[in-house]
């Protein structure tokens, strides 16, 4: 019990977009689908309106983690805003990956109807930031 | 490859006919009494000197939005303000139709912040002081182009000492034909052969915390850099870095914070936004009254970055900057 309650729970910024990921999102609330408290969802009107300064922000003011949300490829609503929002994030995992901090970024793509994907991949990452950052506050 | 020989004097009287119009400027570099510095000539050339050993500023800085058609401008800069210049393009922060830019071959140079009354101005003494001694700056040392390839034109110097002009763009042609004498088929190799290739940075963030330890926001090293050129820049509202009553309420709100806050914030958000257009030229370095070794970690991350889509900053007009476009197969690695 004592051990439960030292544990650390992550807080986990997500940019959705809010034509995909958005509404998947609250597709699984109206079908009482759980995801982890901790995950915190902020609303974009397309993934790529997510300066990577957004992130970094998130990151260095104490977040666990970010996760960037759009589209599949090719389903942009602006037509190709996801392809953008790809190459900048995939830049931005290069940059954390050069200071060993890639783990704290993904990049999803859920469409407006994967309820159950978007369940899948947040509590994913979520356990295994979890996991991580107990493992290192243990040691 | 085509070129023109450029005997003695002859960059000069070139530059000086071409200034004759009230309209045309040069900008380029002049020897003083206080070493070599940045200039811009009107009308005529005084104590012009091709090479410029010291570095204080980039020259790409002073031309940022300069839209102004009309006035001809050749610039006779080192390479890598050449490409910080191409890169402004890209961005729309410069106007080149009217602007000649003529890339120089560069054998590094000193920080102005250093001992610099006994260095040379010509090319073949400063290859020897360079050889001597150690004193010059990191950027230089592991500069990733030296050689006058970029822009509209180069001067370049072969291994018998003897410079040479060669046009790259249709606007090179015209600044060949300003100097006297035929084209002529350079047979002797150049001096200056390309960079060699760096390893790619790796770092973490304790090495970080150290390196900036001392940094205290002043942002001289944003201002200073030609290519971040945002004039609404992120960090200069209240949203990024508060202060006064909104850095109260943060604290209130999120606990302590040591001030001055946010170095993270700041150097990794402009490590990221000049990812693709940093030319790795060491001005923000220059600029930093703290000694930090900012160029160690812009130039590092911008070449890894810009690595990524086989991109370099600065190196041709047509290429476009990686973030402003995308092939719709790729980075399939980069989705989780
Ligand atoms: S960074 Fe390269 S081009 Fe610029 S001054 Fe140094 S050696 Fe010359
Ligand atoms: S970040 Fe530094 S090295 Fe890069 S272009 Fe700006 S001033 Fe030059
Ligand atoms: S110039 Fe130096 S001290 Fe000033 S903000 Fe930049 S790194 Fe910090």
């Amino acid at each position: 019990m004592l051990q439960d309650k030292a544990e650390k729970n992550p807080e986990i910024i997500g940019f959705a977009c809010s034509y995909c990921t958005f509404k998947a999102s609250e597709m699984a609330g109206s079908l009482r689908m759980k995801y982890p408290e901790g995950v915190k969802l902020i609303q974009v009107p397309c993934s790529s309106r997510v300066d990577p300064a957004f992130v970094i922000k998130a990151i260095f003011e104490g977040a666990d983690g970010v996760f960037v949300a759009g589209c599949h490829p090719g389903d942009c609503h602006f037509i190709k805003g996801n392809y953008f929002t790809r190459r900048k994030i995939a830049a931005l995992k290069e940059m954390f990956d050069a200071f060993s901090m890639k783990d704290k970024l993904r990049l999803f793509w859920v469409s407006a109807a994967e309820a159950r994907r978007f369940i899948d991949k947040v509590t994913t990452m979520y356990n295994e930031i979890k996991e991580r950052k107990n493992v290192r506050e243990k040691n | 490859m085509l070129g023109k020989k450029i005997k003695n004097g002859n960059i000069e009287d070139t530059l000086n006919r071409f200034l004759k119009d009230d309209q045309h400027l040069v900008l380029g570099f002049e020897k003083g009494e206080n070493g070599v510095s940045l200039r811009a000539f009107k009308n005529y050339l005084d104590h012009y000197s091709l090479l410029n050993p010291i570095f204080s500023t980039n020259g790409a800085l002073h031309l940022r939005r300069l839209f102004s058609k009309g006035t001809k401008i050749i610039l006779m800069l080192r390479p890598c303000e050449i490409r910080a210049y191409i890169e402004l393009i890209k961005l729309n922060q410069i106007e080149r139709e009217d602007i000649i830019a003529v890339s120089i071959d560069c054998f590094g140079a000193l920080s102005s912040k250093d001992k610099t009354d006994d260095i040379p101005a010509e090319a073949d003494q400063l290859r020897e002081y360079f050889k001597k001694t150690d004193t010059m700056r990191w950027a230089c040392k592991v500069c990733r182009e030296r050689r006058g390839v970029v822009g509209d034109a180069g001067i370049r110097i072969d291994r018998d000492g003897l410079f040479w002009a060669f046009s790259y763009t249709e606007k090179g042609d015209s600044f060949l034909s300003l100097i006297e004498g035929e084209p002529e088929e350079s047979r002797t190799e150049m001096l200056m052969s390309g960079s060699e290739k760096q390893d790619q940075f790796q770092n973490d963030m304790k090495t970080f915390s150290k390196d900036f330890a001392k940094c205290t926001m002043c942002m001289n090293c944003r201002d200073m850099c030609p290519v971040c050129y945002c004039i609404d820049c992120v960090f200069n509202g209240d949203e990024y870095l508060p202060k006064g009553d909104a850095l109260l309420n943060k604290i209130l709100r999120s606990g302590p914070v040591q001030l001055p806050q946010g170095k993270e914030l700041f150097h990794f958000i402009r490590m990221y936004h000049v990812s693709q257009t940093c030319v790795g030229c060491g001005a923000c370095e220059e600029a930093c009254p703290q000694g930090i070794p900012l160029t160690k970690y812009f130039k590092g991350i911008s070449e890894r970055l810009q690595g990524m889509f086989s991109y370099m900053s600065g190196r041709s007009f047509d290429e476009s900057i990686p973030y402003l476009t995308f092939l719709e197969d790729e980075l399939k690695n980069a989705e989780d």
